[in-house]
């Protein structure tokens, strides 16, 4: 092998693209990212540690760079996101664009693509796919799915019976932006005020003023209770966010002031939330922080759920949900759910996920939920496997049958070595 | 060289020597006068009893084994009598004492305490710094124990509720004394499991009951009390027991006995010997369970007093000697298997005695400590006759020892209708047998004594391991599984394959110390025998290849389980990510090399960096308290962890000094080289 430093590099501008390629195709290029990219799922592992998941994956998965302390040292590393973007582009290039085809490295090759396959499945999965739950009692049925981890604020119209039809939604990818310190304030087209938001916290609960915890608290009193931020939890979904909110008429009437926090938004399929309800004129609004939802092309109904503890512990054996799918009202199919069986139907993918209320003993009446995706790049791993083991196999078995033959004909003739 | 050899070998026998001084150990005194041992029948037909414990049907055997274990630490409790007479019983033996002859057994030696500042802090006078109590040693600080284990249980508590603030954290004698006041309390409700069928047996803390009871209970069969108990539920018989007494005799004696018929119940619960009458039912009953369910029920009566004048009928037969409880006892058995095989359980509990008292683990382990004496042997005559029929004895051993644990895994197969893997204890015993089997087919193909070290080495380390956690965790190793293990299908792939790669990259690992001893000691001549250390690095880089198939099939194989289990292909959990990094740490070996930027003593040294992930992977990440994975948490791991990490960065510095020296001797080659040409070495 030649010494790449006895070489003189042809730094010219016209050289440029064909330097670049090689930096690109590089097997140093790969090695750093591999090195960069073990080093940031360490770190990102031990993150979750103090973070919680949630958090560690935004900071170090899906980042283009993030700061870090390795032992007491600050230092800017490159995040997950740039990271797997290189390791695309050095893949494509190095192993598949410019590597040379023959048989020896046929093997390396289709692994490659596996890889290549994964990757992109990643990227799909992280771009395109949602995820959410469904939470039934035995005979609700359902179409809408909620998130984990988005609130968003909802205002609606409620009729003289306390019934909502439609809301005015300010969506979660708005009110996560906002800084405790922050006031936002949005005129709202189909609503007669404008809305008012400040002090958000994505944790936070409300306490009253007699409490003597409520003395720490800085912020506004409304009603006898002030809204106290709390320390995110690492299960991000445990978080309740609360928020201030000021609805200004625009006919010059007074403002009305409310504290919404998340914990009056219902915990259990069958409580119904607590809006904070004022009137406007004559027409009786409702103000809510509720999880982000949508729904999926049919419905969902709970015919039983089965729920099984090996005998005389409380270690689960078993939990399953038979369910009937409704395709434009009409009973479709029933069919069974349960772990390590989901459903797929329709691009969407119901899984049983656990059940509740919390401390619920067999024989009480329980809820079911499903953990339910929509992820285009679903059995893309899968394929991907297929394709990767293939390879890999074809690489280390031609490398086994050298080793091997090499080996025995040492074993037999150590003089000829 | 070989003076070092011999050193070391005389060393080696200077431990075996003092192991043994330390066998020779002067057992502990206990307060019997005597002690008359169970009849080996009589053992082999008690220990095969069935019982359902953590939701499995198994024999009573194993229940004792991990209890003693839980308590003691070991299979067997020493002892001396007062007559001088030295005494070891093995689980069994001592479990039948504990459930026929509990008086005795409170004067047996059974609770390690590590510290002795945890029984100062009881109140109890201290023996030796670490230590073995009896029972009744104990006794005196009974209340101090139990209000002390209350305070630091609630401490604990708040720990894990406060997501582990460290001011709820437990020191280490806190959490000595709450072990020991959670083993004082089973060990009691075990001694009392059978109060109710002895008259006048109130055999724990007899001196909580007020003294009618206590004479009552000299006159009254409990069983037959059964019948004369009018019809109401647990609550209901609480209730009126709260109540006072009454005026007349008739109304005191009642509550009495009521009172009395409570004790026996709560005690005699946990200890599931009694298969349910309904076949669909799956819940096996204790004694105490029968009682209130006997209670509650007239129409249960004639049956629960059936069930429990079996067991009556064993304690009465064992106060009239060993032979007839000998033959009450096979009765019982006889007919408990009858009844479980006929609902199809407890159909392994021979297997699952066998498993044990074959002790194939610990024989293995032997094997392979034999094995490895053999091998030093070898190394005093390298190269000769006799060197290699000592390495091949050596092989041969290790093979044995590789056999013993596959049998042995096999029977745990058999036993749970699983494939081998299930928990962290089978992953120990599946890596040390993959881990060997690999040492032995590298030594095929090479012939070099490194494959059979390897092999030997990683049997030694990963059976000591085995021995040692199960020790420690004390608790059954065939547990039942939860909801989403319950698959067969993944366990044996997913599972099995990533473990396979864990061994893989430990195998290599082993390989690469193996290397840089030799490199680093000189013990090989690298100029005079260079192929020798290019067919190590062409076996460390074929199992570092090896490797990478096996963690990355098994790490998107895990991935795809997780898609049809949870609805996403990756998470981000720790133990993902742990497998995660060592596919990329393989790759980065692999890329390395064909960068140009690893060469021969790089792969060696990067192989144990690849290690280090691989332990992290195996133990650490469980240990981190997040993620889904988190199933198994081990106190003292991260020491462990720490101690391996630091004994593989002195062998990786030993890489760095022989790769620095290297360097060096090539620059002052090149800068001597004559008439300018350059040279390289």
């Amino acid at each position: 092998m030649a010494n790449p430093s006895s070489k003189s590099i042809d730094w010219s501008p016209q050289n440029w693209p064909r330097l670049l390629f090689q930096f690109f195709t590089s097997f140093k290029l790969a090695t750093v990212v591999l090195v960069f990219m073990t080093l940031v799922t360490l770190l990102g592992t031990l993150g979750q540690v103090d973070h919680g998941l949630h958090a560690a994956k935004a900071k170090y998965f899906h980042s283009w760079f993030f700061d870090d302390k390795i032992f007491g040292i600050p230092v800017l590393l490159p995040g997950g996101l740039l990271l797997m973007i290189l390791l695309f582009v050095n893949m494509t290039l190095g192993a598949i664009v410019k590597v040379r085809k023959r048989w020896k490295g046929f093997g390396m090759l289709i692994s490659h693509i596996g890889m290549l396959m994964l990757l992109a499945g990643g990227f799909v999965t992280w771009a395109f796919s949602t995820d959410g739950y469904m939470a039934l009692y035995g005979g609700m049925s359902s179409n809408r799915v909620e998130s984990y981890r988005e609130w968003q604020l909802e205002i609606m119209p409620l009729s003289k019976e306390g019934v909502a039809e439609k809301a005015w939604i300010y969506p979660s990818e708005y009110l996560e932006t906002m800084r405790s310190d922050e006031q936002r304030v949005i005129h709202a087209e189909t609503l007669p005020f404008d809305v008012v938001i400040n002090g958000y916290a994505p944790n936070a609960t409300p306490i009253p003023t007699s409490a003597p915890m409520a003395a720490g608290v800085t912020g506004k009193e409304i009603d006898g209770f002030k809204l106290s931020p709390q320390k995110p939890s690492k299960e991000a979904e445990q978080n309740l966010p609360g928020c201030f909110i000021e609805i200004r008429p625009r006919d010059g009437g007074a403002p009305i002031e409310a504290i919404l926090w998340a914990g009056s938004y219902r915990f259990d399929p069958r409580e119904k939330p607590m809006p904070f309800t004022f009137t406007i004129g004559d027409q009786l609004y409702g103000a809510l922080l509720v999880k982000k939802s949508w729904t999926v092309p049919f419905t969902v109904k709970l015919d039983q759920f089965i729920f099984e503890r090996h005998p005389g512990v409380s270690m689960a054996r078993n939990y399953e949900s038979r369910v009937t799918r409704f395709e434009e009202g009409e009973p479709d199919k029933s069919l069974e759910i349960k772990m390590n069986e989901p459903m797929r139907h329709a691009g969407y993918t119901f899984f049983q996920e656990s059940f509740g209320p919390s401390g619920a003993q067999p024989g009480d009446d329980m809820f079911s939920q499903f953990a339910v995706a929509n992820n285009p790049a679903d059995q893309w791993p899968l394929y991907s496997l297929i394709v990767t083991s293939a390879g890999l196999l074809i690489h280390f078995l031609i490398m086994l049958v050298n080793f091997t033959t090499r080996a025995r004909k040492r074993f037999a003739n150590p003089a000829s070595t | 060289m070989k003076s070092a050899l011999r050193f070391a070998l005389l060393s080696l026998f200077a431990l075996f020597a003092g192991s043994g001084n330390l066998s020779a150990r002067e057992l502990p005194k206990s307060a019997l006068q005597n002690y008359v041992p169970w009849k080996d029948e009589t053992v082999h037909t008690f220990e095969n009893l069935l019982v359902q414990h953590e939701g499995r049907v198994k024999p009573l055997y194993t229940v004792a084994r991990f209890t003693l274990l839980q308590f003691l630490g070991k299979s067997a409790v020493s002892f001396e009598t007062q007559d001088g007479e030295q005494h070891k019983l093995h689980y069994a033996a001592w479990f039948l004492d504990v459930l026929f002859r509990g008086e005795l057994a409170k004067d047996m030696p059974i609770f390690v305490i590590d510290d002795s500042e945890a029984v100062v802090q009881i109140g109890v006078s201290p023996k030796a710094k670490r230590d073995r109590y009896s029972y009744n040693e104990l006794l005196p600080g009974r209340a101090k124990l139990s209000e002390l284990s209350a305070q630091y249980a609630e401490k604990q508590d708040q720990y894990e509720k406060s997501e582990k603030d460290p001011q709820y954290e437990l020191d280490r004698i806190e959490g000595m004394i709450l072990t020991l006041g959670r083993n004082i309390s089973s060990f009691e409700f075990l001694v009392g499991q059978l109060g109710f069928a002895r008259q006048g047996d109130l055999l724990v803390n007899g001196n909580i009951m007020p003294p009618e009871i206590t004479e009552l209970a000299k006159r009254l069969d409990t069983v037959e009390m059964i019948d004369k108990m009018p019809e109401i539920t647990v609550e209901q018989l609480v209730q009126m027991i709260r109540q006072p007494a009454g005026a007349t005799e008739e109304e005191r004696m009642f509550s009495a006995a009521s009172r009395l018929f409570f004790f026996h119940a709560s005690s005699a619960r946990g200890l599931n010997l009694f298969p349910p009458k309904d076949p669909e039912n799956e819940e096996w009953t204790s004694a105490g369970d029968l009682m209130l369910a006997g209670l509650a029920s007239k129409d249960e009566r004639p049956w629960v007093k059936e069930q429990l004048a079996g067991i009556q009928g064993l304690v009465k037969a064992q106060a009239e000697g060993e032979p007839a409880f000998h033959s009450a006892l096979q009765a019982y058995s006889d007919k408990q298997h009858e009844v479980a095989e006929a609902r199809g359980e407890g159909t392994h509990s021979k297997l699952e005695i066998q498993l044990y008292r074959g002790k194939w683990f610990s024989n293995s382990l032997v094997c392979f400590i034999f094995a490895f004496v053999v091998m030093a042997f070898s190394w005093l005559t390298p190269g000769s006759t006799m060197g290699k029929r000592l390495l091949f004895l050596a092989g041969a051993l290790a093979f044995v020892g590789l056999v013993l644990n596959v049998y042995g895994i096999t029977l745990r197969c058999i036993i749970r209708e699983r494939p081998p893997i299930t928990n962290l204890y089978d992953t120990v015993i599946f890596i040390t047998a993959t881990a060997v089997l690999l040492g032995l087919i590298l030594e095929y193909f090479t012939r070099l004594g490194v494959g059979t070290l390897v092999a030997v080495v990683s049997g030694v380390l990963g059976m000591f391991l085995s021995i040692k956690y199960e020790a420690k965790e004390a608790t059954d190793t065939m547990g039942q599984l939860v909801a989403v293990l319950d698959t067969n299908f993944w366990l044996a792939t997913h599972v099995t394959i990533i473990n396979i790669g864990y061994a893989a990259a430990l195998v290599a690992a082993l390989i690469g110390m193996v290397y840089l001893t030799g490199r680093f000691a000189g013990l090989f001549h690298r100029h005079e025998n260079p192929d020798f250390y290019r067919l190590l690095t062409r076996m460390n880089y074929g199992i570092i290849c090896f490797c990478l198939f096996f963690s990355l099939v098994g790490t998107v194989l895990g991935g795809i389980w997780a898609n049809y289990s949870w609805g996403r292909f990756w998470g981000w959990d720790p133990k993902e990510n742990g497998a995660l990094m060592i596919c990329l740490w393989t790759l980065v070996i692999l890329h390395g090399r064909m960068a140009g930027w690893i060469r021969e003593i790089g792969i060696h040294v990067q192989s144990l960096v690849l290690a280090i992930i691989t332990t992290f992977s195996w133990w650490g990440v469980n240990n981190l308290g997040v993620g889904l994975h988190s199933y198994g948490f081990t106190e003292g791991v991260w020491g462990a962890l720490y101690l391996s990490w630091a004994v593989m960065g002195v062998f990786m510095l030993m890489g760095g000094i022989v790769w620095f020296m290297e360097r060096g001797a090539k620059s002052s080659r090149t800068a001597t080289a004559p008439s300018g040409k350059e040279v390289t070495a």
